[in-house]
């Protein structure tokens, strides 16, 4: 069901649950109910082993969840929505992986480069896999992150800001439907987070792309006009259980 | 999708170049293993084989020689001769009488030869030997060829002498030098002769006529017999057979047979040290092989979810540790060839006095090259493909954690 102008549900979810255990210790996320809608700027807000990263990999269908009641992704408005949770009992992780490379970008905590390829063709990655010519996004990409200058530079030689800008003109160079950030900023300094953060977003808009967005510090995205997720930890007596549920 | 699997193929090499030193230590490890490997099999192969081509080539292990006098008659010579397993067959004369003294006008000296029943197809004598034949052509050893200072065309005095009716007779025969046998063939004072000159000269010494060279005597016996006969077998593995038979008829004969055997047993015992030794050395090629390339791609676990994070499939980045490890594995075994190449060198010309012409001591085939390679390409393949799997197989997001 379109709803038109870009108000449709990109992703919805209920009832999905993910069980991990280890070392004694158990974890479990439950997702009563997500709705995500297209062009949205979501923020999953929360210490780390909160289970952001557990949710963010779901929502890039990297992850298995243990038990599922609906988990629906409609990339595209007037597509049919897709049921995510059959290709997964199906064992179908190829249709997973090209809903993946066509529709999803991904920025990880530290970069996730290869060091191998020059800064230009890591941000070719995502496009190359598609099979797409090049055609100025990459250069348009470096030049509004400031990496220009850097293009024909190996990973290894550039600052860890720099790293992270490369990862996000990597997640954006296909122009995906959906930007998955993981803490994309929490390996720099509070000012050059704060840079490289508007950067993202800005971009995001310019590439009108939704954004979901784990961050374990509200303070320094509030002022940036997110969604947050409404999210509760509680942990059992003795620790023996974590349990987190997130909705919205 | 192909187009996909050649970009796979593209970022697997540039990052086998990208990781140069990495990959160089892979194929040095290696190298390291394989390249004595295929010394050994090189030296086993070479050794064994020369042992064996000598022991094949040498007529004098094909040689069935009976042993005392016997009365072989012609008929049942011949019937020997035709058993498909004899190469080679001559009567031979009385040794006693099997005799003569040659002189040379090139040389003071006379030398009395022993005289060797001959024929075409003499292993003795190389094939393209002139043959002894008639009452005049002969070959001399090379001993004396040297005593008499002829080569071949001379002409030698041959003489003889009997004790016939009361009286000391001496005769004289020319002999053309038809060729000079070989230092090996003969070592002593010798000469090749025909079977018909033999019969001439034994009959002037036991008193009987000979026509063809008129020298005067009795009437010859209708039914010659002879006292033995030089025999050969066709191969070495005929031998130990014909002995046999030549026993089952009560003719009791000499053989190299205990020699042959005891080459052929150290064949049989060197094959099987060499494949323990190979075995082992096999197993250690595809362990270290597999060891290091398990460990590299589990190495590589973070860069390969990237790989699927961006959306190559499965199969496709399952092919990402194959091509590297193939890369390892062609780049090896050529280095391993190129040590393999340097050492047998050095060796087969240190060894080269030790030997005959022409033969080496380290020795490998173009087919034992290819065996190495498809081998070593197996093991990479299966040892890679294995770890690739395996890291294809665990969730993305466990890689990208590790990130």
């Amino acid at each position: 069901m379109a709803t038109g102008s870009g108000h449709y549900p990109i992703y919805l979810l209920h009832d999905v649950v993910k069980k991990r255990e280890a070392k004694g210790v158990a974890f479990r996320l439950k997702v009563p109910s997500l709705r995500i809608d297209r062009g949205e700027k979501i923020a999953l807000i929360g210490e780390s082993g909160s289970g952001k990263s557990t949710l963010l990999d779901m929502l890039a269908f990297v992850l298995q969840p243990s038990a599922v009641g609906a988990f629906r992704f409609r990339p595209e408005e007037g597509e049919d929505a897709l049921d995510l949770d059959a290709s997964w009992q199906r064992g179908n992780l190829n249709i997973l992986g090209d809903m993946r490379k066509r529709h999803i970008g991904y920025v990880m905590q530290t970069g996730g480069l290869l060091p191998y390829l020059s800064v230009h063709d890591n941000i070719n990655l995502s496009r190359s896999v598609l099979g797409l010519r090049l055609d100025g996004t990459v250069e348009h990409l470096a030049e509004m992150l400031g990496i220009a200058d850097q293009l024909k530079k190996r990973p290894d030689a550039l600052s860890t800001g720099e790293r992270q800008r490369v990862a996000i003109g990597r997640a954006l160079a296909h122009r995906p439907a959906i930007v998955i950030a993981d803490e994309p900023t929490a390996s720099l300094d509070p000012y050059a987070a704060q840079n490289v953060m508007s950067l993202f977003l800005g971009l995001a808009d310019e590439f009108n792309s939704t954004v979901i967005l784990a961050s374990h510090a509200w303070y320094h995205i509030k002022s940036l006009g997110l969604r947050r997720l409404a999210h509760r930890t509680t942990r059992s007596k003795g620790s023996k259980l974590t349990e987190t549920v997130v909705s919205g | 999708m192909i187009r996909n699997l050649f970009k796979i193929l593209r970022l697997a090499t540039r990052d086998y170049l990208y990781e140069w030193q990495m990959s160089l230590c892979f194929v040095l490890g290696l190298a390291a293993v394989l390249g004595p490997l295929l010394v050994l099999f090189g030296l086993k192969f070479g050794i064994v084989g020369a042992m064996m081509d000598q022991l094949i080539e040498d007529p004098g292990n094909h040689e069935i020689r009976p042993v005392g006098s016997g009365h072989y008659d012609r008929a049942w010579l011949e019937s020997v001769r035709e058993q498909p397993e004899v190469a080679f067959l001559v009567p031979r004369t009385r040794s006693i009488a099997a005799t003569i003294e040659l002189a040379s006008e090139h040389s003071s000296r006379i030398v009395s030869v022993e005289l060797i029943a001959s024929a075409s197809g003499d292993p003795l004598l190389a094939s393209d030997t002139p043959l002894p034949e008639g009452l005049t052509r002969v070959v001399i050893s090379r001993r004396t060829a040297d005593k008499l200072a002829v080569k071949p065309g001379d002409v030698l005095d041959g003489s003889l002498a009997r004790r016939y009716r009361g009286q000391q007779e001496r005769v004289h025969l020319d002999l053309t030098v038809a060729a000079v046998a070989p230092e090996q063939a003969f070592s002593r004072d010798g000469a090749f002769v025909s079977v018909q000159l033999l019969e001439a000269l034994e009959d002037f010494r036991d008193g009987r006529a000979v026509p063809e060279l008129d020298w005067r005597g009795t009437q010859a016996d209708a039914e010659r017999s002879y006292p033995g006969f030089r025999l050969y077998a066709r191969s070495i593995h005929d031998v130990a057979g014909l002995r046999d038979a030549f026993a089952d008829v009560g003719v009791d004969v000499h053989t190299r047979v205990a020699e042959i055997e005891l080459v052929q047993r150290m064949d049989r015992n060197l094959t099987v040290i060499y494949w323990v030794i190979a075995g082992i050395g096999l197993v250690g090629v595809s362990l270290s092989l597999g060891a290091s390339l398990w460990a590299n791609v589990d190495r590589k676990r973070k860069q390969l979810s990237v790989l699927r994070l961006v959306g190559y499939r499965t199969r496709d980045i399952v092919w990402f540790p194959i091509v590297q490890a193939l890369f390892t594995a062609i780049l090896g075994w050529a280095l391993a060839l190129s040590i393999y190449f340097a050492t047998a060198r050095v060796i087969n010309v240190m060894m080269a006095a030790q030997v005959e012409a022409g033969q080496q001591v380290c020795l490998l085939l173009e087919v034992h090259y290819a065996i190495a390679l498809a081998l070593t390409c197996g093991a990479a393949v299966i040892a890679a493909g294995l770890a690739g799997m395996r890291s294809a197989r665990i969730e993305p997001s466990e890689g990208l954690r590790e990130l």
